[in-house]
């Protein structure tokens, strides 16, 4: 685990009791979906607040699955997840947004809308999810300057780069101040160079108070950065610690 | 809420605007569909006039030739008041009857030919009131009988249960018609809307992810659906308002002396059917469509 020291926060959030309440628990959860294929299988993992996790294992390991659980695409077959003190299976359907605005997600294929621009892509995040115009302005302009987009931010994404894209989405998953940005493969389209940029602006995401848990195949960033990785396969978790893509022996 | 109905406001019409042909056919059978309803109310609620309008009037009334002697009129009122089915008999003269006629028209507001002509086209007539209203008796052979008198003889019940019969298959065939093109808009509108969530599925991926509730993802296709029955409403009144003078003079061309028209009442109650029926069609289809390919 590294240093989390919470420097000047980008948006101030209220002191929390306790500084260590973790964003994610996942205990003894299963996934046993319909056709029977058991995706997860007693996954223990605790993600304290402000934590920096590569989750990663090869294709079919159950790591979109994991996903689709912390965001409640999904609901557990046995065991609890809880998300900020939440628990997620017996949410009421009613609170399922409410909840998805404590979480910002990142795809690796970004998931932007062509016919809007930049601003009008992250401005949407708070448009649907009822704010008005005049208090989601500074919001955006905010998210925008954090990810350094603030000169595109009147252009639509077929006239961005990869990296800007991704930055787009990035700003987007910021706007509601969530607890924790989920980011699927963040990286998986996109040339080395500019992942690199893309971790770094995780990384001062991270920094600035916010868990990230990132699902990788980029070996290459999760052994040079040596921060807590979880490494799953056929569902189970195989190792959770600090350190490089390998087990390293 | 401000805020939500604003939102829901401009992607329905973003959304009718991008889907432009489903949703102007979805608006032309619409109308299809509420200018039938209107058609049927209007030739229901003619027909109820023309029937209660017949209905309390004489149950038989007997056309005089012109020139009769009056002893000859006086001895056929005494010889069918005689009747025992008969309550009443009023004798109307030429010139009752035809003051009674120039006032239907100046009620009605048309032009009065016969004081152009200078002459009275109005028969003189014998008008007799039953005790109970289909029992004839001998009435109208007694009167047809009367040769050199009696020019013609109406009775008022074959004009009645000429209306009610009108009246009954009218109303059935049109409620099946307007059943069947009613499912029609609304298989229509369900589609509609359902191209429309379709047209948007990435959108609406998006706005589940970033945590919009479920109202901001449904309403504005419930409001599409409306503007399409509203649209439609407005273009059906537009329609029907245009045409309320030619239907006019030709319903009463066609039944002189019953007053069918668009009065205020009529016109209320359309406006307040059409607008009415358009909405739900249109909120109920998209309501379907969206509980079946949106609910997750």
């Amino acid at each position: 685990m590294t240093a989390t020291l919470e420097p000047p926060a980008v948006t101030p959030r209220p002191p929390e009791p306790d500084a260590l309440r973790a964003s994610l628990v996942l205990h003894d959860v299963s996934m046993v979906y319909p056709n029977g294929k058991r995706a997860l299988v007693d996954v223990d993992l605790v993600v304290p607040r402000g934590d920096f996790v590569f989750l990663v294992g090869p294709s079919g390991a159950g790591k979109t699955t994991l996903i689709k659980l912390l965001i409640r695409d999904e609901v557990a077959t046995t065991g609890a997840v809880l998300l900020a003190g939440q628990d997620l299976a017996h949410l009421p359907r009613r609170q399922v947004p409410l909840m998805r605005r404590r979480i910002g997600i990142v795809f690796q294929d970004f998931k932007l809308l062509p016919s809007k621009t930049v601003r009008e892509n992250v401005a949407f995040a708070l448009e649907v999810t009822g704010t008005p115009r005049q208090q989601a302005a500074p919001v955006v302009e905010r998210v925008l300057a954090l990810v350094g987009l603030t000169g595109q931010a009147a252009q639509r994404p077929a006239q961005l780069s990869g990296g800007e894209q991704q930055r787009t989405a990035i700003a987007r998953a910021m706007v509601h101040d969530p607890e924790i940005i989920i980011a699927d493969e963040p990286t998986g389209n996109l040339d080395p160079l500019i992942s690199w940029e893309i971790l770094q602006l995780l990384l001062r995401i991270n920094e600035l108070g916010t868990t990230v848990l990132m699902a990788t195949h980029n070996a290459e960033v999760v052994t040079a950065l040596r921060r807590r990785v979880v490494a799953l396969e056929e569902g189970r978790v195989v190792r959770d610690e600090v350190g490089g893509y390998h087990r390293e022996y | 809420m401000l805020t939500f109905t604003a939102f829901s406001v401009r992607r329905a019409l973003q959304g009718l605007w991008r889907n432009r042909v489903m949703s102007l056919a979805a608006t032309v059978t619409m109308v299809l569909m509420l200018l039938l309803l209107a058609g049927l109310l209007i030739v229901l609620s003619g027909l109820q006039a023309g029937l209660s309008f017949v209905e309390q009037k004489v149950d038989v009334q007997a056309y005089l030739y012109d020139g009769v002697p009056p002893d000859r009129v006086q001895a056929l009122i005494g010889q069918v008041q005689a009747l025992p089915e008969v309550s009443a008999v009023t004798y109307t003269t030429k010139d009752q009857a035809l003051a009674d006629w120039q006032a239907t028209l100046r009620a009605r507001g048309q032009q009065d030919f016969t004081a152009v002509t200078g002459t009275n086209p109005i028969p003189a007539s014998i008008n007799v009131k039953l005790r109970e209203p289909g029992v004839y008796g001998t009435v109208v052979d007694v009167l047809k009988a009367s040769t050199g008198v009696v020019q013609r003889v109406d009775e008022t019940q074959q004009v009645v249960d000429a209306l009610i019969t009108i009246t009954n298959v009218l109303r059935t065939i049109g409620l099946i018609m307007l059943v069947m093109v009613g499912l029609t808009v609304l298989f229509i509108v369900v589609n509609t809307i359902r191209m429309a969530v379709m047209a948007r599925a990435d959108e609406i991926e998006i706005m589940r992810l970033v945590g919009a509730s479920d109202a901001f993802i449904r309403w504005p296709f419930i409001f599409e659906g409306l503007f399409v029955g509203l649209i439609g409403a407005a273009l059906t009144l537009v329609l029907l308002g245009l045409a309320a003078g030619p239907i006019s003079q030709f319903t009463t061309a066609i039944v002189a002396q019953v007053p069918v028209g668009f009065d205020q009442q009529l016109g209320l109650e359309l406006v307040g059917l059409v607008v009415g029926a358009g909405a739900l069609m249109g909120g109920m289809g998209a309501w379907i469509s969206v509980r079946s390919y949106l609910i997750r």
